[in-house]
């Protein structure tokens, strides 16, 4: 029968489509703001902690533990000073140390960091919730030019076992400092993870030595070339330096008194960090900003609300006779006010949900560009409660402002009567 | 004998801060009568309208419709009254301009329970809402699809007609409803609202200007014979 006072709010809107779509628009563009703030910070945070697990210490050369921990976890950045060889050894043979994994950066492929380290990295190197790397095809590296290689390296550049690649020198572009004399072959290709080691490339620490003969002065020596594959294989490949020591301890609770100890006790300089810790510590730097981003995208939110009441209070002048026609067939305040509140609530409520699905959209499409870029892969940012939440708070906020335009056009067709002064 | 459909007594009314417009020591309106009430313009037709539908609340004295004195009765109840028996016409722009010919009809249906029942009795709002299109002359399905504002004005008028008389209210009131319209359609839409009234048994209250529509109805009254207001005296 007839049309529902909802239905009547529905008609009455459409009646103004450009008005209420840019009022809707307006919201969905404050809520996809908001979503995407609250959903790409809950995504970093997620996978951020969830990078490097398993690990209690990392030791690397004195910096800064967040220096340290971008280097030697997220590939950021360089590594200012090595740790010597007989340190790394010093450290593994300690008592309190189950395992100590080795790894040395420095030399990268088509933008990709290579990892120089042992076969026991793939054992010991743990993410997420305490999860293994995996194989998606192939081994571990076996042979001295063997490579591992990340999920996104084989993706982007659509490499698989036997593939050969060419190791660039440093982190510049390939070219003139190409270890091209050195081909490698890929004999691995690792799990996506969702961490930068989807990013890397992986190699045996004794291949970044055997690169590097004929490089001593930081330069190539041209006559290095000359030096056949077997000579260098029969030299001795064990590294004089490495850039950093991930540990596992055989006992965790040992862990303050260990750290203690290799920063303070060794007859080298030391930096020993608590990955966890670091993490933290790095994520309270981001999350200032973070929150700044949060509540700069809850006041768009509140913008994207008033425009609602911009929207139907200036409607309700050419609206007095509607609301007069309205009284004289028998509609009572309460009619009234619940058309005008329903109004804002529709506006509020589409406008939310437009804006999450907005967001669904961006991150569709944001997400493969920043995990090729950054080697950020966001994960959790799909439909969740946080949208549930958002649109139903909104939709509220709507509501209750819409009691304001209710009130004054209740004020006016009460005056009115049944005769609208137009 | 039957009660007065609508009674006002020794009733005034002014806006605030205003001298009373209106001051009617009696008036009455019969069951089924169809009163033609003129007045020229500014001479409280309206607010005597407003005030017999319960939008408007009198300063002092009594205004009985249906046997109920509104003044006695809350803002929500004069509503319900209003909602339940009133059919309303105004001068012109009549219908929300949102919705189709058809629910703008039944849109009273929406309001009153009372209606609503009629016209399911009747079989149907919709029904009803199209049969009583078609006895006042809207019966092409074209017609009726089409957005209420492309009408024309006395088409408009009809649509307003129809939706003053669905659900059978006791009393339709209607305010200079015919002065946009020319004479030929004047004549016939106030002969097809009389004659719908008369069916239905409603009194019909039919305000206007224009005296030369006095012989159409069965009374006819000049507000200035019953409203004693001083300032409408000095205008006059």
């Amino acid at each position: 029968m007839g049309v529902s006072i909802f239905g009547l709010a529905w008609r009455s809107l459409m009646n103004r489509k450009v008005s209420a779509f840019l009022t809707i628009f307006a919201i969905a563009l404050s809520v996809a703001l908001f979503l995407g703030v609250e959903k790409a910070r809950n995504a970093a945070k997620d996978g951020f902690d969830n990078t490097i697990s398993g690990t209690e210490l990392i030791v690397g050369a004195p910096s800064g533990q967040i220096n340290l921990l971008l280097y030697s976890v997220f590939r950021l950045g360089n590594a200012t000073a090595e740790i010597s060889w007989p340190t790394y050894e010093a450290i593994a043979a300690r008592n309190d140390v189950a395992w100590a994994v080795p790894i040395s950066l420095g030399d990268n492929h088509r933008g990709y960091r290579v990892l120089g380290t042992t076969q026991s990295y793939f054992e010991h190197y743990k993410y997420g919730q305490r999860q293994s790397l995996a194989f998606a095809e192939g081994e571990m590296f076996d042979d001295l030019f063997d490579a591992v290689i990340g999920s996104e390296v084989a993706k982007q550049l659509g490499y698989e076992v036997e593939t050969p690649l060419i190791i660039t020198h440093g982190l510049g572009a390939g070219g003139l400092t190409d270890h091209d004399n050195r081909p490698f072959r890929v004999v691995g290709v690792l799990r996506p993870t969702g961490t930068p080691v989807d990013q890397t490339i992986h190699v045996s620490l004794e291949a970044i030595t055997a690169i590097h003969v004929g490089w001593e002065t930081g330069a190539r020596n041209p006559l290095a070339d000359n030096i056949p594959e077997e000579t260098i294989r029969g030299f001795n490949l064990t590294p004089r330096t490495v850039t950093a020591v991930f540990i596992g301890l055989k006992n965790r609770a040992t862990v303050l008194r260990t750290r203690r100890d290799l920063n303070t006790n060794m007859t080298e300089p030391l930096l020993a960090i608590i990955p966890g810790q670091a993490l933290a510590e790095l994520w309270q730097v981001m999350s200032t900003a973070e929150r700044v981003l949060l509540a700069v995208s809850a006041f768009v939110i509140a913008v994207g609300l008033v425009s609602i009441l911009t929207s139907i209070l200036t409607s309700l002048n050419e609206r007095r006779r509607e609301m007069s026609i309205l009284r004289a067939t028998g509609a009572r305040p309460s009619h009234i006010m619940t058309l005008l509140i329903a109004e804002a609530a529709v506006l509020g409520f589409m406008g939310a949900v437009l804006g999450a699905i907005l967001i669904q959209i961006i991150f569709a499409v944001a997400a493969p560009i920043l995990s090729a870029q950054y080697g950020v892969a966001l994960m959790g940012t799909g439909p969740g409660l946080v949208d549930a939440y958002t649109i139903g708070a909104v939709t509220l906020a709507a509501l209750f402002l819409g009691i304001w335009p209710a009130i004054t056009a209740l004020r006016r067709s009460l005056a009115d009567g049944l005769t609208v002064k137009v | 004998m039957t009660q007065p459909i609508v009674s006002l007594s020794d009733l005034s009314f002014a806006w605030p801060g205003q001298p009373p417009v209106l001051d009617v020591k009696a008036f009455e309106l019969n069951r089924g009568e169809r009163l033609f009430l003129r007045g020229p313009s500014g001479s409280g037709k309206s607010t005597l309208l407003g005030l017999i539908a319960g939008v408007l609340e009198a300063n002092s004295g009594a205004v009985h419709v249906l046997d109920q004195d509104l003044t006695e009765l809350s803002g929500g109840q004069r509503d319900r009254v209003r909602a339940d028996h009133l059919g309303v016409i105004f001068q012109m722009f009549n219908l929300v301009p949102y919705l189709s010919v058809v629910q703008n009809v039944v849109l009273p249906c929406r309001f009153s329970k009372r209606r609503l029942g009629e016209v399911q009795a009747a079989g149907g709002a919709e029904a009803e809402a199209k049969r009583l299109l078609a006895r006042l002359g809207l019966s092409d399905e074209g017609l009726l699809s089409r957005n209420v504002t492309e009408l024309s004005v006395g088409q408009q008028q009809r649509v307003a007609a129809a939706r003053a008389l669905i659900g059978n209210p006791a009393l339709i009131i209607a305010d200079e409803p015919t002065s946009a319209l020319d004479a030929d359609s004047r004549d016939r839409f106030i002969q097809l609202l009389s004659d719908e009234a008369q069916k239905t048994d409603a009194a019909l209250l039919f305000v206007s200007h224009d005296g030369a529509l006095a012989p159409l109805f069965d009374r006819a009254i000049d507000l200035a014979e019953i409203n004693h207001a001083a300032s409408i005296m000095e205008q006059a």
